[in-house]
């Protein structure tokens, strides 16, 4: 929400601070309970996927211990999803790499598909909040749907 | 076919199924998609309420359907 008079708030910037920490887009342009309801949800998908999944979801590449049944490109597909994560998909990569690289994984668990689905789902809305900052300040009007509450 | 539709909804609500997983996952979906399109914490509670029971069902639907079909075909 923006105050009269105050400073302009650039939507590029907001863009590009929603992809560092998931929120933080709203926050700058002074939306904080939105901030920290997209924060604790994309950020808890995330670690959430790599919890269930035994923390080898994060991978851009596959570890030298790979079994081999899944390719380097089908990973950097899902990888592409996750990245969009931002700030937190991308400190947890080389903590999920080091974890897969230390013993086989077995790439048709159900719970490692899962966590897969969860971090790449994490990313995906990432990108839907960082648009939603941007057009909020790119294009200042309520939304069109928006209902009258109380 | 009653009895077909009963297994399957008996094996969906088994503890040890990995669909579990799917009701945070649609919540989660549910409060952040609706939280872009409405400001007051009441109105995403609701939509996003109605969002997740409906996506819930209509997979739900989708499964039973689906189920049959590999069942009876």
């Amino acid at each position: 929400m923006t105050t009269p008079g105050a400073e302009p708030r650039s939507p590029v910037v907001a863009l590009v601070l929603g992809w560092v920490l998931p929120g933080a887009g709203h926050a700058y342009g002074g939306r904080w309970g939105k901030a920290a309801l997209f924060f604790l949800c994309i950020t808890g998908l995330v670690v959430a996927g790599l919890v269930v999944s035994g923390g080898t979801v994060l991978l851009y590449k596959v570890p030298e211990q790979g079994t081999g049944v899944t390719s380097g490109s089908h990973l950097r597909l899902w990888y592409a999803a996750q990245f969009c994560a931002g700030g937190p998909a991308l400190a947890l990569t080389p903590v999920s790499q080091y974890i897969a690289s230390r013993g086989p994984i077995d790439w048709a668990d159900p719970l490692h598909e899962m966590g897969t689905l969860y971090t790449a789902v994490a990313g995906f809305l990432n990108l839907l909040v960082m648009m939603d900052a941007y057009t909020r300040l790119a294009f200042p009007q309520p939304p069109e749907d928006e209902e009258e509450d109380g | 076919m009653w009895q077909a539709v009963t297994s399957l909804l008996a094996h969906l609500v088994s503890a040890d199924n990995p669909l579990w997983l799917y009701y945070p996952l649609c919540l989660v979906v549910a409060v952040v998609y609706k939280a872009t399109k409405f400001d007051e914490p009441k109105a995403i509670a609701r939509a996003a309420l109605h969002f997740f029971v409906s996506v819930t069902l209509g997979m739900l639907a989708l499964a039973v359907v689906f189920y049959l079909i590999a069942r009876f075909l």
